[in-house]
């Protein structure tokens, strides 16, 4: 069997660059504008959400025959909560200064709908490892985003990179100045929008598709 | 009977789920009061200008600076050498020069209202008792981007070399303006806009704090200010 058209490798690769979670299904915006201004933030985040998205989508599918039909929606918050809560503890305990400025944004895992979305779309009607796959794709997805996002934010908004300064200090010399626009929230509304319309018009080639 | 099922399916997840908590938890709390304890320590370094902006260190460095010029001290109400008892206690630390000798100045702890939870921070001041040194928040649970500026390094600067007497010697203490401070310059920081409600608590908080700290600062102006390194006599 080729590797391509295996469900595990579509499973996984389909979420980043083809349905992406924040591009397509527009899922998990508030974060994306939040924890964008650093792209160290951005990628403690988005690894935090790929381990959660992963193991509900795991947890959820493999209790899913298991799992009382009218309850289902609270056992995957409940599954949701406790692997967001380890993973906050385990920050404070390891990470702790990333952990401080991403504050409320770990706890607010919970809420976002991308890990909602996949437990309750995805991993209710598939086995558990392709669940898995599926989350660890979505998870990443929503990170390719965040951390292109963060990029471009941090480049232009405070002239660094992971926290070390890349454009020299002969051009600020020279008359370039940081863009203050870039660390307000509506900078990442504007570069989302970009993002999505990059990956809409020019990817997968919608924009015409929609005069069919 | 699908009623009972889920009633037992929940009852066995909530199990589970909260002993894998509780395990976390309580594994993993030494390393987040570790980090806790570090972090504070940090943050007195930095607002008595011990460590810089964007100055990593190590762990184990930061520790080692902190205790070469910071030393805890506690009082009583007036400014003297703590009763056993450890009731009615002032705490603070003093910033000294390495040597164990000279003090250049002191850092209070501050513990004020926030909008919506307490806001914890230090405010340094120099030997002089009078001139504000520095200024950092530690802890706080206002708004991300509004009053949670306060963290920032942006708002923080504005207290250096702020007054907390007047000219004539009476006590002013210090005040967050709303927006730009310029009418009181001498006694008042620029606020942040959009964020009146914690610059107001924290204009309370900072208030309450230099006069409860009062009788340490008036000493320092008296110049007794290195009496606080001997050793507190029982």
């Amino acid at each position: 069997m080729k590797l391509k058209s295996s469900p595990y490798y579509k499973a996984l690769t389909d979420p980043i660059l083809g349905n992406n979670p924040i591009n397509i299904q527009m899922l998990g915006i508030c974060s994306a504008l939040a924890v964008t201004v650093q792209l160290n933030t951005a990628l403690v985040m988005g690894l935090s959400m790929t381990f959660v998205t992963a193991f509900s989508s795991l947890i959820v599918s493999s209790l899913r025959k298991s799992i009382p039909r009218n309850i289902r929606i609270i056992v995957e918050l409940f599954v949701i909560a406790t692997l967001v809560i380890l993973t906050d503890q385990v920050l404070k305990a390891f990470l702790y200064d990333i952990s401080k400025q991403l504050s409320v944004f770990v706890g607010l895992i919970i809420t976002n709908c991308v890990v909602m979305g996949r437990a309750e779309t995805y991993a209710l009607g598939n086995p558990p490892l392709l669940s898995f796959c599926d989350g660890i794709g979505n998870g990443m997805g929503y990170s390719l985003v965040l951390v292109g996002v963060a990029f471009l934010r941090e480049l232009f908004g405070s002239g660094s990179l992971f926290g070390i300064q890349v454009i020299p200090e002969a051009l600020y010399a020279a008359g370039y100045a940081n863009m203050g626009f870039m660390l307000l929230a509506p900078a990442a509304f504007i570069l989302i929008g970009l993002f999505v319309w990059f990956q809409k018009a020019v990817l997968q080639g919608n924009g015409k598709r929609g005069l069919e | 009977m699908s009623e009972t099922r889920s009633i037992t399916f929940t009852f066995c997840l909530c199990l589970v789920c909260s002993l894998l908590l509780t395990a976390a938890a309580t594994g993993l709390k030494p390393r987040q009061e570790a980090n806790a304890r570090l972090d504070r320590q940090k943050n007195v370094l930095k607002a008595a200008g011990l460590l810089s902006e964007g100055e990593k260190l190590k762990a184990p460095e930061l520790e080692a600076r902190f205790l070469r010029h910071i030393r805890p001290v506690s009082t009583d109400r007036e400014g003297r050498p703590a009763r056993e008892d450890g009731k009615n206690t002032l705490s603070f630390y003093l910033k000294t020069d390495g040597e164990g000798s000279g003090v250049e100045g002191y850092v209070l702890p501050i513990e004020s209202r926030g909008l919506w939870g307490k806001i914890k921070g230090f405010i340094a001041l120099e030997a002089d008792g009078i001139t504000v040194s520095g200024f950092t928040v530690y802890s706080h649970q206002e708004t991300p981007g509004l009053g949670g500026e306060i963290e920032k390094n942006a708002f923080q600067q504005g207290f250096k070399g702020k007054k907390i007497l007047d000219v004539a010697g009476t006590f002013r203490g210090l005040v967050i303006a709303k927006g730009k401070a310029s009418e009181d310059p001498e006694h008042a920081v620029d606020g942040i806009s959009g964020a009146t409600l914690t610059g107001s608590y924290l204009s309370e908080g900072l208030m309450q704090t230099l006069k409860d700290y009062e009788p340490v600062s008036r000493s320092f102006r008296a110049k007794e200010g290195s009496r606080y390194l001997e050793k507190e006599t029982p």
